[in-house]
């Protein structure tokens, strides 16, 4: 099956939804990301890094040099509170932009 | 914001994302290794993943600080690197930009401080002033906006428009402690004044309504805070202390908030004194309570829902009823039923004042304005000269700016780092005109009248002066950046590659183009340098109409000090004969009022020769003793000086005695009267009275007509009328001629002064030049400000002229070359380049011109003696223009005439 590449925009809503579960390093997101959209969907690793810089910057993920599981000291992102608010609203307005979407072709196939 | 912090600590940024990344990589790798990979191919494969660090850590770095603040930081220190490549340069064009800036910001900071600036008080955006349009039939003490006491107590009624009113008037006081007393500044206030303005006490109370009732009776000051700083040294038990205003005991009853200075920017009390103790604080001034003696500012605090519109309309009902309640009063029977009809045509204006009342605004505004469009002027020619200089260096640096854009740099890209450049050199310049700004402020204060009280002017630099420093600095780099910018952006890459090496013809036309308006520009500037200086020469050699050598004035009051009427008149007997009797003064008089002042007493004169008739205007009146106009060496053109018995006569009236001799009082009248009234006929013989009503008897004759001499000022040319001096002086003001030098003088008569009262202080003391030059201030500073003006804006262009033909000169070389090979002459060569250099400067000059017509009516009401379309002035400044433009080219079309043939075509 062929991978299709990642919609525009969606990349922040990810990686929001990624460090929710808990605080993460970036290499931790990408394999999360991989695991996720195995086979479905694309995601260039490249954009990553400046994704997490410029929510950073946001106010939405919080980054913090931590030990991590091998020993060394990565950069653990976590959420925010305004990132949990971004993430909510995010995930609101997706859920009715794909019901909406859903919605015409439901209309377009019954008629 | 928070990209302009990621700035400055990027460093720490990188080192953490470098760490970020590599520990990515080398997960990945030990991974890739655990499923059987390579070290080396896992780590290529890792990399591969990622897309290159060096992308990352670049788009990354484009998040931290945005595109354009990472562009504008590169742009900025390659700028900074390239300066430091070309210093002379660079020098030139900050310095240029210096000037500019920093006479504008200099300008602008003494327009912000007198004209511009509210009082530091609650809310000064609801203070309003009232002002009186029309006659209001009543004796003037002041300079504008003037109205009587009683009319200010019933506008504090109209509480529906206003939450308070207060009246003001600045005056002088002889102030003391018990030792010797000492002229200072006051300000005779309403004991709403303090309320009104929403001041604080720093100590004790403020002036209140209980302290302005009964006339007389509220014996109390409030100091302010400076003065108390300084005069008692900031001591805490002030309140309560009795200090003697003009000899009479008052009690400080407190110190006002550092921060207020009074309402008049030009000139700041000391002193506050309830306005109902005026009688004590004005020697002499009797009629506070008279509805015909006008002497105070009235200002009001508009109530916060009413607008000004609403309150000017409301009050016109109530303005209308005191008009006509004051026509039936009993002291209006003494006027005609014109003046009537005048007064009852009266209307009451309010204006918006929160900056207060300003005598100093009223005079200085104007000129300073012009002074200001003057400096604008400037700074654009600054602009002008930089832009020229970064064209010139722009084709010293087009193959740089080739190979940028053959690299694949946008065209946009090039623009703005040139704009960056302007711009960075535009902030130096204005930082130098920011340190600049004060000195030169300092240096225009120093030409500002000095009087008893202090200027509340700084020649510091407040938040706002440097916004407008900063925001000039913007416009005026982005001016000089911008023709270069447009210049970069429109040349087309190959021609501009095909072009033989050294001689780009970067830009020519729009240089000549600069160069042509820096002409223009300085066209306006020299002309107006050379009207000003006109009016100021025409004014010095127009002179007084006396001889100011040798002469000096001094006054004294010693009403302030107590004395009575008969007292101060055997104390004036006394020290005339002290001058009289010293042998270094030749001769000396009194005049009732100063010369030169500024300020006149004038009234409306009656006249009986033929027939009877009022003078259409008001006549400037004073009052000397005989030997006046000797002293100031005027002449008597017709008839005689006073003598002694005109001044017996005098006081023969004011004490209902029988008048001695001919019977008659005498006047004496300058030749603008009699030509104005007489229409030159013999004026001698004729009767005049004071004042316009139907009652006056005419019964001062006219015994002599002294040439014309000037009162207020130098400028003006006005009918006087001269009374012989009486008694009941309330101060005087003595004009005495010496001999030898003003130093000796000066000490003869402090000697004599002390000898007649050494407690009495002088008011004034100085010499008739120096009140000449007083009293022509404000010409002096135009004159000094706009001839400096003209001869920087002149030399910034003659730079620019010769910076042109000289590029001129060396691209066409060729062509002059091959020219002189064909035979022409080297005069024809010269001429090439002469008249080059000539079309610019006429084009420059007819741009000029219709500017110069433009401006000319901002600045004819400044001018005397000198239309602004002067003939002579415009003619001088357009020979001088193209002499010295001409000699500008002269050096390169002289070079131009050297070139030798061969060395031009070997050149290629």
């Amino acid at each position: 099956m062929k991978r299709f590449p990642i919609p525009q925009g969606t990349l922040d809503m990810l990686i929001l939804q990624i460090v929710s579960l808990e605080p993460l390093h970036g290499y931790g997101i990408a394999q999360r990301l991989e695991q996720i959209s195995r086979s479905v969907v694309q995601v260039n690793q490249g954009s990553l890094y400046p994704a997490l810089h410029r929510l950073e910057l946001k106010g939405w993920l919080k980054g913090k040099w931590k030990q991590s599981e091998i020993g060394r000291e990565a950069k653990f992102y976590s959420l925010t509170p305004t990132g949990r608010l971004q993430l909510d609203t995010e995930k609101s307005s997706w859920a009715r932009l794909a019901g909406a979407v859903q919605l015409i072709f439901d209309e377009s196939s019954g008629s | 914001m928070k990209q302009l912090a990621n700035w400055f600590r990027r460093k720490q940024l990188e080192r953490d994302l470098d760490r970020e990344l590599r520990y990515h990589v080398d997960r990945r790798v030990t991974d890739l290794q655990n499923s059987g990979f390579s070290e080396n191919q896992a780590r290529r494969q890792a990399i591969l993943e990622l897309g290159g660090p060096a992308q990352i850590q670049e788009q990354v770095r484009d998040v931290w600080l945005t595109r354009w603040l990472r562009d504008l930081a590169y742009d900025l220190r390659f700028s900074v690197r390239s300066f430091r490549k070309t210093p002379t340069f660079t020098i030139a064009a900050v310095l240029s930009l210096m000037l500019g800036i920093g006479a504008t910001t200099a300008l602008y900071s003494l327009i912000d401080q007198i004209v511009l600036r509210a009082l530091s008080v609650d809310h000064p955006e609801r203070l309003v002033l009232f002002n009186w349009n029309g006659e209001q039939l009543a004796e003037t003490f002041g300079s504008d906006n003037l109205m009587s006491y009683p009319i200010c107590r019933d506008l504090q009624q109209q509480k529906q428009f206003f939450d308070g009113v207060f009246c003001r008037a600045a005056t002088t006081i002889n102030f003391s402690t018990g030792g010797e007393p000492r002229l200072t500044a006051a300000e005779l206030v309403s004991g709403t004044y303090f309320s009104v303005l929403g001041v604080s006490p720093a100590l004790g109370r403020l002036l209140m309504i209980d302290d302005d009732q009964v006339p007389g009776s509220s014996p109390v000051v409030v100091l302010s805070y400076d003065f108390w700083q300084n005069q008692f040294g900031g001591a805490q038990d002030i309140v309560g202390r009795t200090v003697l205003v003009n000899q009479h005991p008052m009690t400080v009853v407190g110190v006002a908030a550092p921060t207020f200075h009074g309402i008049d920017v030009g000139e700041v009390p000391s002193v506050w004194i309830p306005a109902v103790m005026s009688a004590q604080s004005i020697p002499g001034f009797e009629t506070m309570l008279d509805r015909r003696t006008r002497w105070m500012q009235i200002l009001g605090g508009l109530k916060q829902n009413v607008s000004l519109a609403e309150a000017k309309t409301g009050l016109q009902p109530w303005f209308k009823a005191m008009l006509d309640e004051d026509t039936r009063r009993t002291d209006f029977s003494r006027f005609s039923a014109e003046q009537r009809r005048q007064f009852l045509a009266s209307t009451l204006d309010l204006t918006a004042a929160p900056e207060g009342h300003s005598v100093l605004r009223h005079d200085l505004s104007r000129p300073l304005w012009v002074l200001f469009v003057a400096t604008a002027v400037l700074l654009a020619l600054a602009c002008l000269n930089v832009a020229g200089l970064f064209l010139a260096r722009g084709s010293a640096r087009h193959r740089e700016i080739s190979t940028r854009l053959a690299l694949g740099a946008s065209r946009g890209r090039i623009g703005r780092q040139l704009l960056t450049d302007s711009v960075l050199l535009a902030f130096a310049g204005g930082l130098l005109g920011v340190v600049m700004a004060p000195v030169a402020v300092r240096a225009l204060i120093a030409f500002l009248p000095h009087n008893t009280a202090a200027n509340d002017l700084q020649a510091n630099v407040d938040t706002r002066l440097l916004l407008f420093a900063f925001l000039i600095s913007l416009v005026a780099g982005f001016l000089a950046g911008s023709a270069p910018a447009l210049q970069a952006g429109r040349k087309s890459l190959d021609s501009s590659l095909r072009e033989r090496g050294g001689t780009p013809s970067g830009g020519l036309a729009l240089r000549r183009a600069i160069v042509t308006a820096q002409i223009a520009f300085t066209l306006v500037l020299v002309i107006a340098a050379g009207l000003f200086v006109r009016t100021l020469s025409g004014l010095l050699i127009k002179g007084p109409g006396f001889d100011t050598s040798s002469l000096i004035s001094f006054g004294i009051k010693p009403a302030l000090n107590g004395y009575s009427g008969a007292e101060e008149n055997r104390l004036i007997r006394r020290i005339t004969e002290g001058l009289r009797d010293s042998s270094s003064i030749q001769a000396s008089a009194i005049a009732h009022d100063q010369l030169l002042l500024g300020g006149t007493w004038s009234n409306s004169l009656t006249i009986q020769a033929r027939e009877r008739y009022i003078t259409d205007r008001e006549v400037q009146m004073n009052a000397v003793t005989p030997g006046f106009f000797a002293t100031l060496g005027a002449r008597i053109v017709a008839g005689r000086d006073f003598n002694e018995h005109d001044a017996l006569n005098v006081i023969a009236a004011n004490q209902s005695l029988p008048v001695s001799q001919s019977g008659q009082r005498a006047v004496i009248v300058n030749e603008a009267f009699v030509k104005r009234y007489f229409g030159g006929r013999n004026p001698l013989g004729a009767r005049v009275a004071m004042g316009s009503a139907p009652d006056a008897k005419p019964d001062s004759e006219i015994v002599g007509v002294v040439g014309n001499i000037s009162y207020r000022d130098v400028r003006e040319q006005w009918e006087q009328a001269y009374f012989p001096i009486g008694t009941e002086l309330s101060g005087s003001n003595f004009y005495v001629r010496f001999r030898g030098t003003p130093e000796s003088a000066f000490r003869s008569i402090r000697a004599i002064l002390h000898n007649a009262d050494p407690t009495l202080p002088i008011s004034y003391f100085r010499t008739l030049d120096e009140q000449i030059d007083r009293s022509l201030n404000t010409e002096r500073m135009l004159a000094a400000l706009s001839s400096s003006f003209g001869t920087l804006a002149l030399l910034l262009t003659l730079v620019g002229l010769y910076g042109v033909m000289s590029f001129v000169v060396t691209q066409r070389t060729r062509e002059i070359g091959i020219r002189l090979a064909l035979g022409a002459s080297r005069w024809s060569a010269i001429w090439l380049i002469l008249r080059d250099a000539s079309a610019m400067i006429l084009m420059g000059i007819g741009i000029g011109l219709p500017l110069v017509w433009v401006l000319g009516r901002l600045v004819e009401s400044q001018l005397y003696g000198v239309k602004s379309s002067d003939s002579t002035v415009i003619c001088i400044t357009v020979l001088i223009l193209c002499s010295t433009g001409l000699s500008a080219a002269l050096i390169p079309a002289h070079r131009a005439s050297g070139v030798s043939p061969t060395d031009a075509l070997r050149a290629e």
